[in-house]
């Protein structure tokens, strides 16, 4: 007999009792779909600390350390070129570079304009930005980025309120650290990120001196090095050393051991998951086997028919042990699907998405193809081993 | 030509003390296209015959010979091929498959020969149609007479075009009249076809419409004769 056939005989089968097909389903699809569960979650947080803790190709990590002021208006930004310099000297063991991460939206600054200084807050823009509208004068080009042109765009607001009408405010001065800057352009409408008193062009600031600060530097370590306690290490040195000491706090989130605290968390949840799931694919393979019995006891005629037409014991067998593995093969791939959507709910309250890989749908796969097998083997050989002419009589 | 030989044929139920000894000695020989009827009282062995000479049954003493071929010396899964290729059953209450349709009961032996589905549809139309019964295929044996399930049992009989047909008392649950329609076929079957027909039967004027009956007693043949000689 062609397998095709076989195959379509045992679904055949299972269809004739599809409400106990179903419930002996249930304890697979409930195995599978915790295992995979759980097993979508562990990959995702592993994926987060992979990305979180990114080693630059050369193996090496990086961390950030940030500066948060008192007084949310403080003109300072926390670090300066000097804090840099002393952090380089005196970590020269463990640190292979120091570096600004550079704001580019929302800095606070402290800025002159028409005879007062202010502390404002600007944007950097790259040329051409259609994120606003120019209402008087022209928008920062590409090309002012280029040749480090020192123009400015002021908002409108502050413009009518400084200057009385925007035409007024054209070709004003605004000072921001070192360098003055000439309002070229009034906007207005900004979205979210250029909802700021000034937009600058971004290569022309950075290069100036008062871009020399920042409010998170980032720190490259060598390889090998443990970066946590290194990161807690420079900021104790900052807290006692750091420029902006008095004026506010520095700190260094550890993400990473965040992140594998979770990571542990669900490892051991894993094991214990794992066992549970376990108990309830062994007790749903009991069901299976089970159901088997009854079923092959029930079928005893057609097993006889069959066998008095020319079915071989070998087929008969393979009949039954396909509907076993038919059953719990779609058990197993209903609680893959399953699981993948419990995973993902969960994921919404974590800091990190679940992830199910192809791997995932294998082991579901195969674990309960395995479970058919295992507990849909004896069943499947009494069917096969009935007795004709017993049957017959 | 002689088709089938069994000599010296001895048959117990059961092992050791309990072992029941149901066939003496049997001796017996069918040629091709013989329709002979094996009657008796009830329990004197006929089903246990029958399900020997039609391969039913591989656990018996002494020597059977098909076609010359020593079937007493196969082993199980020959028996399985030898059944499907060569003989077909009728039984008393038909053994039709319930939970299948009358065409897939009908088509079940092809199945198991390995034949595609295609040419066993077209297969299974030719012989309900032989049967009388063209437009059943669909339905479950359940919603069929005694006497229509019986014809789906024949068609399944003859659907791989058999040497020969084994027909345990096929008329013994069904009423003078459907017996007779029955009967009709078979004799059809023997004389068109020229299939062998090996029936057993309680009832006298069933077996006479046969050419050969053969008389069993305990276990024992006790006459052999041709009908209406
Ligand atoms: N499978 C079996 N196991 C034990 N005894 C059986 C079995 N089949 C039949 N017998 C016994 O063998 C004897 C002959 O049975 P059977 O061939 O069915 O008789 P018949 O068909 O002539 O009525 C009976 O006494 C019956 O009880
Ligand atoms: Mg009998």
């Amino acid at each position: 007999m062609l397998f095709i056939e076989l195959l379509k005989t045992s679904w055949q089968s299972l269809r004739v009792n599809p409400k106990r097909s179903f419930l002996t389903m249930i304890g697979i699809v409930i195995g599978i779909a915790a295992v995979i569960t759980i097993i979508a979650l562990g990959n995702g947080v592993k994926a987060k600390i992979l990305k979180e803790l990114q080693a630059t190709n050369s193996g090496k990590q990086t961390t950030e350390i940030n500066y948060y002021p008192n007084d949310s208006n403080a003109a300072s930004q926390g670090f300066t070129e000097d804090d840099l310099t002393q952090i380089k000297n005196n970590f020269s063991a463990t640190l292979s570079s120091v570096k600004f991460k550079r704001d580019t939206k929302n800095i606070n600054n402290t800025v002159f304009l028409g005879n007062e200084t202010r502390t404002a807050t600007l944007s950097l823009v790259k040329g051409g930005n259609q994120h606003y509208d120019i209402d008087v004068g022209r928008n920062i080009a590409k090309s002012d980025n280029v040749i480090n042109n020192q123009v400015a765009l002021l908002n409108k607001q502050l413009a009518i309120k400084e200057y009385g009408t925007e035409e007024n405010a054209l070709d004003s001065a605004l000072t921001v650290g070192d360098d003055t800057y000439k309002v070229v352009g009034i906007f207005t409408k900004p979205t979210d990120d250029y909802n700021v008193d000034f937009l600058l062009p971004q290569r022309t600031y950075l290069y100036s001196t008062s871009a020399q600060n920042g409010s998170i530097i980032k720190l490259t370590f060598n390889k090998g090095v443990k970066v946590s306690a290194a990161s807690k290490k420079i900021v104790s040195f900052l807290k006692k050393n750091g420029s902006s000491r008095k004026t506010g706090s520095y700190e260094y989130t550890d993400m990473g051991s965040l992140l594998s605290g979770i990571s542990k968390v669900i490892s051991s949840l894993t094991y214990f998951i794992s066992a549970i799931a376990g108990i309830s694919l062994f007790i749903a393979g009991i069901g299976v086997m089970n159901m088997m019995y009854i079923s092959v006891s029930e079928r005893t005629q057609e097993i006889g028919i069959r066998l008095a037409v020319g079915a071989s014991a070998r087929s008969i067998m393979l009949q039954f042990l396909l509907e076993a593995i038919m059953l719990t093969v779609f058990g197993g791939l209903l609680g893959f699907l399953i699981g993948w959507g419990t995973a993902a709910l969960i994921s919404l309250a974590l800091p990190f998405k679940a992830i199910v890989t192809v791997s995932s749908f294998l082991l579901a796969f195969g674990v309960s193809s395995l479970v058919g097998i295992v507990f849909g083997l004896l069943p499947a050989k009494q069917a096969a081993n009935k007795n004709l002419i017993d049957i017959l009589r | 030509m002689s088709m089938i030989d069994i000599k010296n044929v001895n048959k117990f139920y059961g092992q050791g003390e309990s072992s029941f000894h149901v066939l003496h000695d049997i001796n017996l020989s069918i040629a091709e296209g013989e329709f002979v009827s094996i009657m008796g009282q009830s329990g004197s062995g006929k089903s246990t015959l029958i399900n020997i000479i039609g391969f039913l049954d591989d656990e018996f003493e002494g020597k059977y010979f098909y076609y010359k071929h020593p079937i007493h010396e196969y082993t199980r899964a020959q028996f399985s091929k030898l059944r499907n290729q060569n003989v077909g059953f009728v039984f008393q209450n038909f053994k039709l498959i319930n939970t299948l349709s009358v065409g897939d009961n009908v088509g079940l032996p092809l199945l198991y020969a390995g034949e595609k589905r295609q040419a066993i549809k077209s297969r299974v139309r030719e012989v309900l149609a032989a049967v009388g019964l063209s437009n059943a295929g669909e339905k479950k044996p359940k919603n069929l007479s005694g006497g229509q399930q019986q014809r789906v049992s024949i068609a399944r009989a003859i659907v791989t075009n058999p040497k020969f047909l084994i027909a345990d008392e096929p008329t013994g649950a069904l009423d003078s009249q459907t017996s007779r329609e029955i009967m009709t076929l078979f004799k059809e079957l023997n004389q068109k076809n020229k299939t062998t027909i090996i029936m057993v039967t309680h009832d006298e004027k069933v077996a006479l419409q046969s050419e050969r009956i053969v008389h069993i007693l305990d276990g024992r043949i006790l006459s052999d004769e041709k009908v209406g000689v």
